[in-house]
């Protein structure tokens, strides 16, 4: 699928912000074997002082920037073309739990795609006894077959609410609230399977905006959207879960970047020099480009 | 245990060794004596000079050391129930003594701990070749909190992850010296190790002249260069960021800071700007190309790492990254201090050096592997069992780490449960004795166990180690009890050699060459907090005269309600200073803010200022409880007023004439302008009391004066043309104004050379506008509004200097 995406995120400070030095990570990157960036761009309102791009721990893009004057707003848009082409899942070759603590034993790396970076708690997706007792549940006869499970119980269990948690949220918070957003339910996912010694990570990324004919309109698509990343071992390798969807991702999902959990791939951190506090807004558009009609 | 052969009878038969009763423990190595109690040759003579002066003797000259410390102003803040509180620094008296060809030993084993470590961390940011011939365990590292991703693949500025280490170590029963843990993340204690060989030689000056005691100075000279060669090559500042003054041993940061000359910076002073860090200073943005830093890392950027911290600097880890500033250590260093580590290092050494270790760590099992989790299992009564990942000293984490034969049958059956569920989680140590060293508890010689933390740099030339350090004693047997946050005290290690040692100093010999070198800029808050104290010392004064003046006329009349007292009343009640209590809460919480402010910059400080400041505050708060209104508090306001003047004496005397002590200088222009032009309004307007101008002239310490100028009676005109207008009365407004135009106009400029800055473009018409009045112009109501446009020049030059 192609896709033109259209991310606007708007700030207003309720005093002007003296200065301030933040990171961007809004801008989707070439992943072999799920997408293609065409071309992307990202601007800022008002101009930044400074700005740098570089790539992260993770590979996500990321861009600095840095303002010396007082603002009272910020604007950000990026625009990208991106194809997204994702293999159809195909036989599930995944070991058990017990097997791929061996597998992942025999994993000598700390490159970026390591599972070993992702079976620890994190500060937002810390291992929770009352998560994993809840996860153990899930347990299949495979990794992957553990995911998915997991996956639709999250998806069924839990009530999507946007008023319910912040982006401060931790899993085992929004674990008892029963409620939260894309981002809080990847929390949970990633807790409980790292509970039961399975590696998982944080994808943020966006879902396509309006369905195909026929299809419901997904959750999450009016905003930046997140799902789950799981280590199914050394054949099976990452596979990838949106439990707000009970779905395994598909060519919907266009993926900005990977973390072990929000904090790594927030789309904007900063520190602004304000007493006052700071309101965000986001827009988002994913449209399918339509090919030449043959 | 037969001592008698020990005692040296001279003249005085009845002398009474100080060993006499010293019972070192069955199995356990003992500093000073032998197994048979006969003192090591490195201790005989040190001894024998200890009988000599006497235990009486001895006591006076180790309260002499004590005496020191507290003079000094040496402490720590220990954080308890209470909150934290500073802590005098505990001297344990006697130094620990050390043979040089023993320390020869330490020396060699250390350096090349520290050279592997340096191998280690680069390898393990780097190529990562111990991960991948499974060396080390990938999880492991991945797990650490001290493994910071966004330095991966970095190399550090200057080529080194390691410039400044500490490292703990023990001797167990085997006679043998053991590492027992490892500091490379900001190691604390090398500032105290300096001050404790003060102390102490205070105490044993005679006997530490006779004994030839390697020196600490040349220590720090050489690290000092070594951190001034590698900004050189870089052409920016050194300067050691702190933490702030709450941090438990800020008051070692701002010592060292003082003693070696450098910059001390907490993160609010620093900036990114253009890919590089730099120190906000008076003279604008100044670049820092080298940070020793005394902080934990993951709190040095709230960017890229703890995005909660509040003592960070936005943008670090990226002017890291592009190379332009070096820290000592490099962030994620502190991942060698991990205990889980400790395990690993005899194969790694096979492998990145192909040698031994020389000086082995304490024996460690990680539970992350099948065959050492069931050995630790196994062997669980003689292990203490903690957290894998802990970057503390077992006997320092409290709560987190046992020791098996400790456990009950219930609470070993959990611990066993949990390191067969999570063993990746927990480390197995065997169980540490360590060796035992005199302490002096009354009048006799105790043993007690003693761990000792050396310190290694590094120079170009290589490492160098500190050849003494600090020894841990413990306040009873009980080798937990040694951890300084647990009653734990500190001793000097004298290395003795049996040749005279080279006397270094830190102060340039003979022969060097020598360069002058301007005074570094002064960093912005540092000014802040200059002039803030310079006011509030200001203002105290201030408040003190005009109490006294009160006081005075309190204690000579039957009537309380006069209406010059109660004018009085009325005029301080607004700032808090309610006249009724003869100490009011208002006056002591402004010279309590001086003393803040003054806590600020303690690096700044000589060590008098600190103690005369220190000595005002105590006199003050005891006064808050003993003093009575009227003729007591008459005096004890003219004391405090000496106290204050010793303070600001000591500061004019002393302080060398630069950008810091011109703003301390403009505080208290500031201030005394602003309370003159104030109290003039009230004392001299025309609906004033009677006694009020003469009491005006009392309040201006320009009694005598005026009586000499003036062949009349006080009258509203001469006190207001002696007390604003005399440019030569310094109490007078014109006097403030004329030194503020003058110090102004030297300050660093702002917006270009050869601008005049805002606040010196208002000072001087400020200035020109009083300089031709005449003293019918002054108003109550022109005298109020003057206070006010004094006051206003504080918000430029805090626009100017402090933002």
């Amino acid at each position: 699928m192609l896709y033109d995406i259209r991310l606007h995120l708007h700030y207003d400070y309720a005093a002007a912000a003296g200065g301030g030095r933040h990171q961007i990570r809004v801008l989707p990157s070439t992943i072999s074997g799920v997408q293609r960036v065409i071309a992307a761009s990202l601007s800022f309102a008002p101009a930044p002082n400074e700005r740098s791009d570089f790539s992260d721990f993770f590979g996500n893009n990321v861009t600095s920037i840095a303002f010396r004057d007082a603002h009272d707003a910020l604007d950000i848009r990026m625009s990208a073309r991106v194809s997204v082409s994702r293999p159809e899942p195909g036989l599930d070759v995944s070991p058990d739990i017990g097997r791929l603590r061996q597998e992942l034993a025999a994993v000598r790396s700390l490159a970026s795609a390591s599972p070993h970076h992702f079976l620890a708690g994190s500060a937002h997706s810390g291992i929770d006894a009352a998560i994993t007792t809840y996860a153990r549940d899930s347990i299949a006869g495979s990794a992957a077959g553990t995911a998915m499970n997991l996956c639709n119980r999250i998806h069924r269990d839990f009530t999507y609410d946007g008023d319910a948690t912040t982006v401060r949220t931790r899993a085992s918070d929004a674990f008892k609230l029963k409620r939260g957003v894309c981002q809080d339910f990847s929390h949970i996912m990633i807790a409980g399977l790292r509970g039961l010694g399975i590696p998982a990570g944080y994808v943020s990324g966006f879902l396509r905006t309006i369905p195909p004919k026929g299809k419901p309109r997904l959750e999450g698509a009016d905003a930046m959207h997140a799902w789950v990343k799981v280590w199914c071992g050394r054949d099976a390798g990452w596979q990838e879960f949106d439990p707000t969807n009970g779905m395994r991702a598909s060519n919907d999902h266009i993926t900005v970047g990977y973390g072990r959990d929000y904090s790594d791939v927030a789309p904007i951190v900063g520190v602004l020099k304000t007493t006052g506090g700071q309101v965000g807004e986001q827009a988002v558009d994913v449209i399918p480009v339509a090919l030449e009609k043959a | 245990m037969a001592k008698g052969n020990h005692k040296r009878i001279r003249g005085k038969p009845q002398i009474h060794s100080l060993l006499e009763h010293y019972q070192p423990i069955d199995g356990v190595v003992d500093e000073m004596v032998d197994a048979a109690g006969n003192p090591r040759p490195v201790w005989k003579h040190f001894i024998e000079a200890l009988d000599d002066l006497g235990a009486e003797k001895l006591g006076q000259r180790f309260a002499r050391a004590d005496q020191y410390l507290r003079d000094a102003g040496v402490y720590y803040r220990v954080y308890d129930k209470a909150g934290a509180n500073e802590r005098e620094w505990p001297l344990a008296h006697v130094p620990l003594l050390i043979e040089d060809a023993e320390w020869a030993a330490i020396s060699a084993g250390l350096v090349q701990r520290a050279e592997l470590f340096e191998e280690t961390i680069a390898d393990i940011y780097g190529r990562n070749r111990l991960i991948e011939k499974g060396i080390l365990p990938a999880g492991l590292i991945a797990a650490s909190p001290e493994y910071l991703r966004p330095v991966v693949g970095t190399t550090p500025a200057g080529g080194h992850y390691l410039h400044f280490c500490a490292f703990e170590l023990g001797r167990g029963p085997d006679g043998q010296w053991w590492v027992l843990g490892d500091r490379t993340q900001a190691p604390s204690g090398a500032g105290f190790a300096l001050e404790n060989r003060v102390a102490t030689t205070r105490a044993l000056s005679d006997i530490y002249g006779e004994m030839h005691v390697h020196r600490l100075a040349g220590f720090f000279r050489r690290f000092r260069d070594a951190l001034i060669g590698m900004a050189r090559e870089s052409e920016g500042r050194v300067a050691i960021l702190t933490p702030g003054p709450l941090n438990e041993t800020y008051y070692e940061h701002a010592y060292i800071a003082r003693y070696l000359g450098i910059m001390l910076l907490e993160g609010e002073d620093l900036t990114v700007s253009g890919g590089r860090l730099m120190v906000r200073t008076v003279s604008g943005l100044m670049p820092i190309s080298v940070l020793w830093r005394r902080l934990d890392a993951a709190f040095a950027d709230p960017l890229e790492l703890r995005s909660d911290s509040q003592i960070g600097t936005p943008g670090l880890v990226e002017a890291i990254r592009q190379g332009a500033v070096a820290t000592v250590n490099a962030l994620g260093s502190g991942l060698m201090e991990t205990r889980a580590l400790l395990a690993f290092l005899p194969k790694i050494a096979r492998e990145l050096r192909g040698e031994e270790l020389l000086l082995p760590s304490v024996a460690t099992w990680w539970c992350g592997q099948a065959t050492e989790r069931a050995h630790v299992l196994a062997n669980i009564d003689r292990m203490v069992v903690g957290p894998a990942l802990s970057t503390r000293l077992a006997f320092e984490d409290d709560g987190q780490t046992t020791l098996g034969s400790t456990l009950s049958a219930g609470e070993r059956a959990e611990l066993v449960a949990r390191i067969e569920r999570d063993g990746g989680a927990f480390v197995g140590q065997e169980a540490v004795t360590l060796s035992t060293t005199p302490v002096f508890v009354g009048g006799w010689l105790e043993p007690r166990p003693a761990s000792l933390r050396v310190y290694l740099a590094r120079t170009p030339e290589g490492w160098t180690v500190m050849p003494g350090g600090f020894a841990r004693v413990g306040l009873s047997l009980d080798p937990t009890a040694i951890a300084m946050q647990r009653g734990g005290q500190a001793a000097d290690v004298w290395v003795v050699s049996d040749r005279p040692v080279e006397r270094e100093t830190l102060l340039p010999q003979e022969g060097d060459s020598f360069t002058r070198t301007r005074p570094g800029s002064l960093p912005s808050r540092a000014a802040e907090n200059l002039t803030w104290l310079g006011r509030y010392i200001e203002r105290s004064e201030d408040t003190v005269r005009i109490l006294r003046a009160y006081h005075v006329r309190l204690a000579e009349t039957s009537d309380p309600d006069m209406p010059l007292l109660a004018d009085i009343r009325d005029y301080l009640e607004p700032f808090g200073i309610d006249v009724e209590t003869a100490i009011p809460l208002g006056l002591i919480g402004t010279l309590d803010s001086a003393v803040y402010s003054a806590g600020q910059i303690r690096d700044r400080f000589s060590p008098d200022g600190w103690l005369a400041l220190k000595d005002l505050s105590k006199t003050i708060h005891q006064f808050a409880t003993t003093v009575a209104p009227g003729d007591d508090a008459t005096r004890a306001m003219t004391v405090i007023l000496r106290k204050l003047a010793g303070f600001s004496g000591l500061l004019h005397e002393n302080m060398y004439r630069f950008a810091g002590w011109r703003f301390l200088e403009i505080g208290r222009r500031l201030e005394r302008g602003i309370q003159i032009a104030r109290t003039l309004a009230r004392l001299t307007s025309l609906k004033a009391p009677d006694g009020a101008l003469d009491m005006m002239l009392e309040i201006g310490d320009s009694v005598m004066t005026h009586r000499r100028q003036y062949p009349v009676q006080a009258g509203r005109r001469t006190v207001i043309d002696l007390l604003a207008l005399d440019p030569l009365n310094p109490r007078s407004i014109l006097f403030q104004l004329e030194r503020l135009k003058a110090e102004i106009g030297l300050l660093p400029s702002v917006g270009g050379e050869g601008h005049m800055s805002p606040a010196a473009k208002e000072i001087l018409q400020l200035n020109t506008q009083i300089a031709i009045k005449e003293p019918s112009d002054m108003t109550a109501k022109a005298l109020d509004e003057l206070a006010y446009e004094i006051g206003g020049l504080y918000n430029s030059l805090a626009k100017a200097y402090f933002g």
